[in-house]
């Protein structure tokens, strides 16, 4: 078994050596390791999405370590568990600053958290990288702040196309998380939507931890809409489909990315049979750098990768990316977010960053359907007539 | 029309599973006078046990509900022995932090053996549907309901017609007099534990099939759920229990379908503040039932405080003050600020559960308060930082005590239940209020610390300024407590008929103590949101309130010191046991529980 594996992880070293930049050794990478901090959480009621980064770090390690590591050193990553709670992220903020090792710092997963550790990572000059950030003011907190979370602005429109001017969708109710996340996607798509000429007849915001949507369908059902647009995590996304097919109401449902996960599968069954959906990479997709991150994560677990596995992988490889071209101290890699151009990404096809809004642009999006209880891409036109 | 019927059928539907959990509630609550919030624990390893025999053994249905059961016995009667009885005799408040310590253990034994990610658990021989006016009702749904309803039955028999049933009632109407008579007291706690523990872990499995979706996070969202609805009932009240839980699933049902889904819980938290306001009893408790037990005096455990003289005291301080300069680490520094941040929060809640005997669970709420009053201050009105504070300290009083007035008539863990729902509608009015408060997406740029003009702009400033409207606000409390004031205070805990005939207007006392501890808190809140930047309406949430609480009860309830030394214990130890890891929170739980059992005044002792 545990030459099978280490079988594995030679067959992902040679595989990624394609893509390993030009003149990297192929020798494992020695000495001290290079740290970058993760702020996180690994227990409380986010602990799920904690796990999932690690599996992407994990993986991108293996790949930038088996080939030579940043300039011979080995990368590795320090996680500190901050349960998502904001008096627990500003004291590992503290000690990621404190701690001259970490040369940067990843997350952490939620806004309130994330926002509020953010003036210590800019007073002390450390760059905070909150690759799930997408609250619009994120970035704003300075010039240290850099995400490289698909903006919403950027996402919603893309649904709200296939929504309306592939679906034909007309009148669409929208159910949303009413978390930042959530509403300023709904906000965007709801936009988008009405300016592609349909007509959004309900919008619906739940609680993240809400099990229960029977009177919420209720309401939707009786707002006649002919199709449904859901802004959720995979979680409650399946949980709403369940129950949309218990209350008999069947109409064309599109989900936002975040729902693409195999447990969206796993969770639903055959409820989730037929929903729509969009993602930035998808398991067949020719693009080499995704077929190399499926494949070996497929090896490495066993299982599908989701989205957040997906971001946490996209986020190790550009960092390490940036800290062969600009150096490895705080500073250069600061410096460094700025200048780096073109990164291979998973989610983004190639990543660079606008030095103004310190966020990137032009995620790739793929259509899918649920179909036979895999995600498939979506070859057909409107369901809606 | 039909579309009542509709929402109508789903109240109901959801109530059922509210029934499920508000039962084992009330059953334990009706002999122990406890608020098990262990229960969404024992909740969550049923629905687990249940997995693990679903999909690692495939047993049918009723096989699975027989080890379900069995599972839920076991854990309760472990609870029961392990948990609990070794703090008979001690005040009501150490088994309650008992079950709060449990939970947490229990909640972390599940995530760490079975991963957080959520999991499906297949109902398959339950997927047939019915259909009633325009929506389907499944075969789980009736189960469900045939669970409730039968195990209520099979309840009300067992208390009205065994010998075992009478030793229960006997044991809940007065525990010594049973004593003396000769029921084995333990005998019976062990019963009623094992009962309701069975019946919270088939909850679990039904509602999990239910969803087809269970993760080891729906513990607290379970416990508080089946709270509202036994209260709603009346507490300890089986039969009220079910009909409570009827009650609040059609009033967030209704509630959805006037206002929108996410105005769903605070209807339910509306109701159940008007129910405990005009009804305590609940709104089915027959008018034979015993009156609400009087908890003052009770509730607290009397205790002879640790003495430390103020020469000490202010050594101490001192010494805090000068550590910034030996030990200039920013993290150390950070901890401690938070520290100092929870002890104000501590003050607050020790003057008014400690030494008024208002036991609050939603004192978040005030800090929440704060925390939006001297961020909108300062940002929309551009007020400057230092006095926006202080205002936000005097406006999360005015509202606080407003809001909690009507309350004050309630006794013990009425007053609790009211101050946890307080605390939910405040966070949901904050969420939903989105033309001042900016709802979900929060308030984003709040002006750094500042004071006169002078931006605190380093970690040991803003240690310094922390530290200093904590000594401010303690020496004071100090005060407070030493005089008149805080003499009458404590007779009113320790005795509120004798205060009251001695001429003491008992509400207005109160509300004077809950607005001097409410100003601390929002002090604290204030701070907290320049600090971070950021808040929304998640930043301030319920578990801060039972961290709150947790403070204090290690502290030593009504000691000043005591408070600042729980914030110091219950800020330090996650940190400190940081390199444990995924397991930091299971050793958290065992050290409370640990504390609880061999120190249950609290550290320095009540005051």
């Amino acid at each position: 078994m545990l030459a099978h594996r280490r079988l594995v992880l030679t067959a992902a070293a040679l595989l990624a050596l394609p893509f390993a930049p030009a003149g990297a050794q192929t020798a494992p990478a020695k000495g001290e390791p290079i740290y970058l901090g993760v702020s996180g959480p690994l227990t409380g009621p986010n602990a799920q999405y904690g796990a999932q980064w690690k599996q992407g770090f994990d993986l991108a390690l293996d790949e930038i370590n088996g080939a030579g590591g940043i300039k011979g050193r080995p990368l590795a990553y320090i996680f500190e568990d901050t349960q998502s709670d904001p008096r627990q992220s500003v004291a590992v903020a503290q000690k990621f600053v404190a701690d001259k090792r970490i040369v940067a710092e990843l997350g952490d997963f939620a806004s309130p958290a994330s926002m509020a550790a953010s003036p210590i990572y800019q007073r002390a000059k450390l760059v905070q990288f909150g690759f799930t950030n997408s609250h619009p003011d994120f970035t704003k907190g300075g010039d240290y702040m850099w995400s490289n979370s698909v903006s919403q602005a950027d996402e919603q429109p893309l649904s709200a196309a296939f929504a309306v001017k592939r679906l034909g969708m007309k009148r669409i109710a929208v159910l949303h998380l009413n978390t930042d996340w959530g509403r300023t996607s709904k906000d965007i798509f709801v936009k988008a939507a009405k300016e592609y000429g349909a007509e959004v007849v309900a919008t619906e915001g739940y609680l993240p931890d809400e099990k229960d949507f029977r009177s919420t369908i209720v309401r939707v059902r009786d707002a006649k809409p002919d199709g449904i647009m859901l802004i959720s995590y995979y979680s409650d996304a399946a949980l709403i489909a369940r129950q949309l097919q218990q209350a008999g109401l069947k109409l064309p449902t599109v989900a936002a990315s975040s729902v693409y996960s195999p447990k969206l599968i796993e969770l639903g069954g055959d409820a989730v049979e037929g929903l729509f959906t969009a993602s930035r990479y998808f398991p067949d997709d020719p693009r080499p750098q995704v077929r190399n991150f499926v494949d070996k994560f497929k090896a490495k677990y066993g299982k599908e990768p989701d989205a957040f596995n997906a971001y946490a992988y996209d986020t190790m490889i550009l960092m390490a990316q940036v800290m062969r071209e600009s150096g490895i101290d705080r500073q250069a890699i600061h410096d460094g977010l700025a200048k780096v151009k073109d990164v291979p990404s998973v989610i983004f096809g190639k990543a660079t960053f606008d030095p103004k809004t310190r966020r990137v642009s032009g995620a790739v999006s793929v259509d899918l359907v649920v179909k036979g209880g895999k995600f498939t891409i979506y070859q057909g036109g409107a369901v809606v007539h | 029309m039909s579309s009542w019927i509709d929402y109508t059928i789903n109240g109901i539907i959801i109530g059922n599973i509210y029934a499920l959990l508000a039962v084992g509630l009330a059953l334990i609550f009706g002999v122990s006078r406890l608020i098990n919030f262990a229960h969404g624990s024992v909740y969550v390893v049923g629905a687990y046990a249940g997995f693990v025999a679903v999909t690692q053994l495939g047993t049918p249905l009723p096989l699975t509900i027989v080890i379900v059961v069995a599972v839920g016995a076991l854990l309760g009667l472990g609870i029961e022995r392990f948990g609990l009885r070794p703090l008979q005799g001690y005040a009501h408040i150490a088994p309650l932090l008992a079950t709060i310590g449990l939970s947490f253990v229990l909640d972390q034994l599940v995530q760490l053996t079975f991963s957080p990610d959520p999991r499906a658990l297949p109902s398959e021989l339950l997927e047939r549907r019915f259909q009633v006016g325009s929506g389907t009702i499944g075969a789980l749904d009736i189960l469900i309901a045939a669970v409730g309803i039968g195990s209520a039955a099979l309840l009300y028999y067992f208390l009205r017609f065994t010998r075992l049933g009478w030793a229960i009632r006997a044991t809940a109407q007065d525990r010594d007099a049973a004593q003396q008579m000769g029921v084995d007291v333990n005998a019976v706690n062990r019963a009623v534990f094992a009962i309701a523990s069975a019946l919270g872990a088939v909850s679990g499995l039904l509602v999990g099939m239910y969803y087809n979706y269970i993760d080891p996070a729906m513990s607290f969202q379970a416990t508080l759920k089946g709270v509202v609805a036994q209260v709603v009932g009346g507490v300890g009240n089986v039969p009220g229990a079910i009909a409570g839980s009827m009650l609040l699933g059609i009033v967030e049902s209704y509630g959805i379908a006037l206002f929108g889904t996410s105005y769903r819980n605070l209807f339910a938290f509306i109701l159940l503040v008007l129910v405990l306001v005009l009804r305590p009893n609940g709104l089915f408790a027959s008018r034979r039932q015993t009156p609400p037990e009087p908890m003052t005096g009770t509730f607290i455990a009397p205790s002879k405080p640790i003495q430390i003289s103020y020469p000490v005291l202010i050594g101490i301080a001192v010494v805090m003050a000068l550590l910034p300069l030996v030990l200039p680490n920013p993290y150390v520094l950070q901890t401690l600020t938070n520290a100092w941040l929870y002890g104000l929060l501590g003050l607050s809640l020790t003057l008014i559960a400690g030494t008024v005997g208002l036991i609050s669970l939603g004192h978040a709420a005030l800090l929440a308060i704060g925390g939006y009053a001297s961020a909108l201050l300062s940002l929309d009105l551009g007020m400057p930082v230092g006095a926006s504070i202080l205002l936000a300290g005097v406006i999360a009083a005015a509202i606080g005590t407003i809001l909690v007035f009507p309350s004050f008539r309630l006794r013990g863990h009425y007053f609790s239940i009211a101050t946890l729902a307080i605390g939910e509608i405040v966070s949901l009015v904050i969420l939903n209020w989105e033309s001042v408060t900016r709802g979900p997406i929060g308030v984003a740029g709040i002006p750094p610390l500042s004071i006169f003009g002078f931006e605190l702009d380093t970690d040991r400033s803003i240690y310094w300024f922390a530290l200093a409207v904590l000594v401010i606000l303690a020496a004071l409390q100090f005060r407070l407590l030493g005089s008149h004031l805080g003499r009458t205070l404590r007779a009113m805990r320790d005795d509120d008929i004798a205060a009251r005939s001695y001429g003491i207007g008992l509400d207005r006392y109160k509300a004077l103590a809950f607005s001097v501890g409410s100003f601390a808190a929002g002090v604290s809140g204030g701070i907290t949101s320049h600090l971070y930047s950021y808040i929304n309406h998640e930043t301030f949430n319920s578990q801060l309130s039972i961290l709150a609480l947790t403070i204090v009860i290690l502290g030593g309830m009504g000691n000043v010191t005591g408070a600042i030394l729980g914030s110091v214990l219950l800020v330090g130890l996650p940190e400190v046991f940081r390199v444990a890891a995924e397991y930091r929170v299971l050793i958290y739980g065992l050290v409370l529980l640990l504390l609880v059992r061999f120190r249950p005044q609290g550290l320095l002792g009540t005051i």
